[in-house]
C-alpha cells in the first residue's frame, strides 16, 4: 500500500453518467484482481474523503484504469479531471478474488460492479478456467457505461441482461444464473459484484444449490486502510457481542465468502 | 532526525514533537506503520479501549458532510487485554509515545480497563474519553456533567499508574466550568475537543443517514469551535492542554498552539491524507525557521491582543 500522486492520462465518458479514468503513476504495481484504490483530486478541498474505486484494468505496471459511475460529489469531482490533472491515490488496497481452487467459474456482474471483475475474468482466462459470465445492467446505455465492450472482447461465454430489455435478455441477471446452475450441475465457484440486493439474491441462489460463492462488497469508506472502522458489514461469527460481529470491507474484504455475510443487515442505505 | 525546537513536555512526559495521532483515527498505531515513519511521530492515542471487546454499531456508521464527517462507530475495539497482549509487544520497536484512550459505560468499567492497562509496559499515559453515555445513570453522557466528570476523574486518577489526560466533550454549555472541575479532581492534562454531536437526514427516505441516528462531527468544519474552546480552557486552567479538531496542516496546528495548546492531535485528516502528521511536523519546523522560534513551547498561549 502506498500513498502517491498520480497524473490523469485521460478521463473518457463511455456512456452518459459513466467514466473511464486512466492514471499514470511513478511507481510500478502488481494489482491483484479485486483490489481497489482510494482516490481524490490532489489539493482538492471538497469533498474531503477519498472515494473507493476498483482497479478495472492494468494497462501497464505504471498505468491503471478505473471505471466509475458518477453518483454524487466525490465521483463528480473525479469526472471533472482532465488530462494532466493530479490525483491523490492510495493503493493497492483490500484482498482479492480467490481463484486457487476453482474448477469452473461463474462471474455475475451487476451494474458498475463490473469494474471489480474484468481483471478477474482476464485472470480466469489466462488460467484456462472454464468461465461463464453473466452481465446485468439497467439498460443499453448503462451496459455500455459498465464496459460491456471490454467483456465481449474477452471472448468468453457471456450472457447479458438489461432491466428494460434494451440490450440482451429482458430481466434481472439472476434469472439466467439460476437457469444455468440448474442445467449445469458441475462443481463451480460463483464470483459476484453489484448492487447489494443483487448480491444477496446471488448468494441465496448459490447457497440453495450448495455452490461456493464470493462477493465483493461496497460500503462508504472513511480511510480505506482499516483505521476508521466505518465501512463494516455484519458477519455470522457470533463474537464478540450478542449482536454478531462486524468486519471491515476495506481490509477484511472487499471480497468475502457469501455465507459469512448477514445479508439482511445492509452495509449502507441504498 | 528530530528537530529539537519541536520537543515538548506534558505531565512529565517528553514528546519529540507536539504532533500526535487522535484516538479512533490511528487504529492501534501499527495500522499506520506502512504509511508513515512512526519514529518521527510525537505520539498517538489508541482507538478507545474498554475492559471488554465491543462490536460497535450496525452500519451505516459514517457519512461525509460539508468540511467534515459524522461517525457513530459505537467504539468497536479489541478490548484492553488484547491491546496489552497482542498490540503492545509489536509497538515496542517504535520510538514514539503511546497514549491509551480509555472509555466505559459506567465508572467501574473505566477503572477495570485502566487496571488491565496498568499491566502493559510502554504506555506513556491514559486519555479518558468521557463522551460516553453512563448506562447506570439513564444514559446521561458523563462528560456533559461537570459533577459526573469530576467524580470519574478522581476515581481514574487513583487507579491509574500513569499520567491521566482527560478528553473533554464540546457538547456542554460551559467548557471552562467542566475543565476546572476536572482539574480539581486531579487530572494531569486536558485534551479537547472530542466530536460535536450532529445529524444528517436522507430526504428521499426521510431516515437519518447514520443507523444510530446521530453521530459525532469531525474534520475542518469543527476547527474554529475547537480553537475557541482551547483558548477558553487554557485561559482559566493552568494544566497542559492538547488541542484537537479539524487539523490538516501546520498552520492549523499553530492556531491551536497560539491559542494555548502544548500539543495537538490530528484525527480525520489521517483518513484523506494518511501522511498528514509527517507534513505537519515538517511544517512546524519550517515555521520555526522562518519566524526564528527556538522552541515551539514559546508559542504556547502567545495570542496577541492588539
Ligand atoms: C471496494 C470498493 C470498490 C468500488 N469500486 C467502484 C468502481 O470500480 N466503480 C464505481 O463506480 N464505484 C465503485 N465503488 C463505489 C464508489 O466508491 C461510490 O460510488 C462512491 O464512493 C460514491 O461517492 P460519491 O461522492 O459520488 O457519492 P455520494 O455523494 O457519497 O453518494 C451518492 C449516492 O451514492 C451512494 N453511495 C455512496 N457511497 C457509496 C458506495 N461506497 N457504494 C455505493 N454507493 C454509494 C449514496 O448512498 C448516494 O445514494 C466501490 C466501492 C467500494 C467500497
Ligand atoms: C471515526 C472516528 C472514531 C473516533 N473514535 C474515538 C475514540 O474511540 N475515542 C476518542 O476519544 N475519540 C474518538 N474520536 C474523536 C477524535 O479523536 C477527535 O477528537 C475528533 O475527531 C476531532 O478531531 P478531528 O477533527 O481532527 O478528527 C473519533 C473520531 C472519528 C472521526
Amino acid at each position: 500500500m502506498i500513498d502517491t500522486i498520480a497524473t490523469v492520462e485521460r478521463n473518457l465518458e463511455p456512456a452518459k453518467g459513466y467514466r473511464l479514468l486512466t492514471l499514470n503513476f511513478n511507481e510500478e504495481f502488481q494489482i491483484l484482481p479485486g483490489q481497489f484504490a482510494m482516490l481524490r483530486a490532489h489539493n482538492g478541498y471538497e469533498p474531503l474523503l477519498r472515494r473507493a474505486l476498483a482497479v478495472y484494468k492494468q494497462d501497464s505496471p505504471g498505468q491503471l484504469s478505473f471505471l466509475y459511475q458518477v453518483l454524487g460529489r466525490g465521483t463528480e469531482m473525479l469526472s471533472l479531471l482532465g488530462s494532466g490533472a493530479k490525483v491523490d491515490a492510495l493503493l493497492p488496497l483490500g484482498n482479492h478474488w480467490p481463484v486457487e481452487e476453482c474448477p469452473r467459474a461463474i462471474v455475475v456482474a451487476g451494474g458498475v460492479g463490473s469494474a471489480s471483475v474484468l481483471m478477474l475474468c482476464e485472470q480466469l482466462k489466462r488460467l484456462r478456467v472454464d468461465t461463464q459470465i453473466f452481465f446485468g445492467a439497467a439498460n443499453e446505455r448503462s451496459a455500455l457505461g459498465c464496459g460491456i465492450a471490454d467483456f465481449l472482447a474477452l471472448d468468453l461465454p457471456l450472457s447479458t441482461t438489461t432491466d428494460d430489455g434494451s440490450f440482451g435478455e429482458h430481466g434481472l441477471v439472476t434469472s439466467p444464473l439460476e437457469r444455468h446452475l440448474d442445467e449445469d450441475t458441475r462443481t463451480a465457484v460463483v464470483y459476484t459484484c453489484g448492487p447489494w440486493a443483487m448480491m444477496k439474491r446471488v448468494a441465496e441462489i448459490s447457497r440453495l444449490r450448495e455452490v461456493k460463492c464470493f462477493a465483493s462488497l461496497e460500503a462508504p469508506m472513511g480511510c480505506g486502510f482499516g483505521v476508521c472502522v466505518g465501512c463494516v458489514v455484519a458477519v455470522n461469527t457470533d463474537e464478540p457481542s450478542g449482536y454478531g460481529s462486524y468486519k471491515r470491507v476495506c481490509t477484511d474484504g472487499s471480497v468475502f465468502p457469501a455465507d459469512l455475510i448477514r445479508w439482511e443487515v445492509a452495509a449502507m442505505s441504498h | 532526525m528530530h528537530d529539537p525546537r519541536l520537543a515538548i513536555e506534558i505531565a512529565g512526559i517528553r514528546f519529540n514533537n507536539p504532533v500526535l495521532g487522535a484516538s479512533g483515527t490511528f487504529g492501534y498505531g501499527l495500522d499506520m506503520a506502512e504509511l508513515i515513519d512512526l519514529n518521527r511521530l510525537g505520539g498517538f492515542c489508541t482507538k478507545g479501549l474498554s475492559a471488554r471487546p465491543l462490536a460497535g454499531n450496525p452500519p451505516a456508521r459514517i457519512v461525509e458532510t460539508h468540511g467534515g464527517m459524522l461517525n457513530a462507530i459505537g467504539l468497536q475495539n479489541i478490548g484492553a487485554r488484547a491491546f496489552v497482549e497482542e498490540k503492545l509487544p509489536l509497538l515496542r520497536q517504535y520510538d514514539t509515545r503511546i497514549i491509551a484512550n480509555v472509555f466505559g459505560y459506567s465508572d467501574d468499567d473505566y477503572i477495570e480497563a485502566i487496571e488491565i492497562l496498568n499491566d502493559g509496559a510502554d504506555i506513556a499515559a491514559y486519555e479518558l474519553n468521557i463522551s460516553c453515555p453512563n448506562v447506570k445513570e439513564g444514559g446521561i453522557v458523563i462528560g456533559n456533567s461537570a459533577a459526573a466528570a469530576a467524580r470519574l476523574t478522581e476515581k481514574a486518577r487513583r487507579a491509574a499508574a500513569r499520567p491521566l489526560i482527560v478528553k473533554l466533550s464540546p457538547n456542554v454549555t460551559d467548557i471552562s466550568e467542566l475543565a476546572r472541575a476536572i482539574r480539581d479532581a486531579g487530572a494531569d492534562a486536558l485534551s479537547l475537543i472530542n466530536t460535536v454531536v450532529g445529524m444528517s437526514i436522507d430526504v428521499n427516505t426521510r431516515k437519518p443517514r447514520l443507523n444510530y441516528g446521530t453521530g459525532g462531527l469531525s474534520g475542518p468544519a469543527i476547527r474554529p469551535i475547537a480553537v475557541r474552546m482551547v483558548y477558553e480552557v487554557a485561559r482559566v486552567v493552568s494544566l497542559p492542554v492538547i488541542g484537537i479538531g479539524g487539523i490538516a496542516s501546520a498552520m492549523d496546528a499553530l492556531e491551536f498552539i497560539i491559542a494555548g495548546a502544548t500539543a495537538v492531535q490530528i484525527g480525520t485528516a489521517n483518513y484523506y491524507d494518511p501522511r498528514v502528521t509527517m507534513k505537519v511536523i515538517d511544517g512546524l519546523s519550517e515555521y520555526c525557521e522562518h519566524h526564528q522560534v527556538d522552541s515551539i513551547f514559546s508559542l504556547v498561549s502567545s495570542l496577541r491582543k492588539e
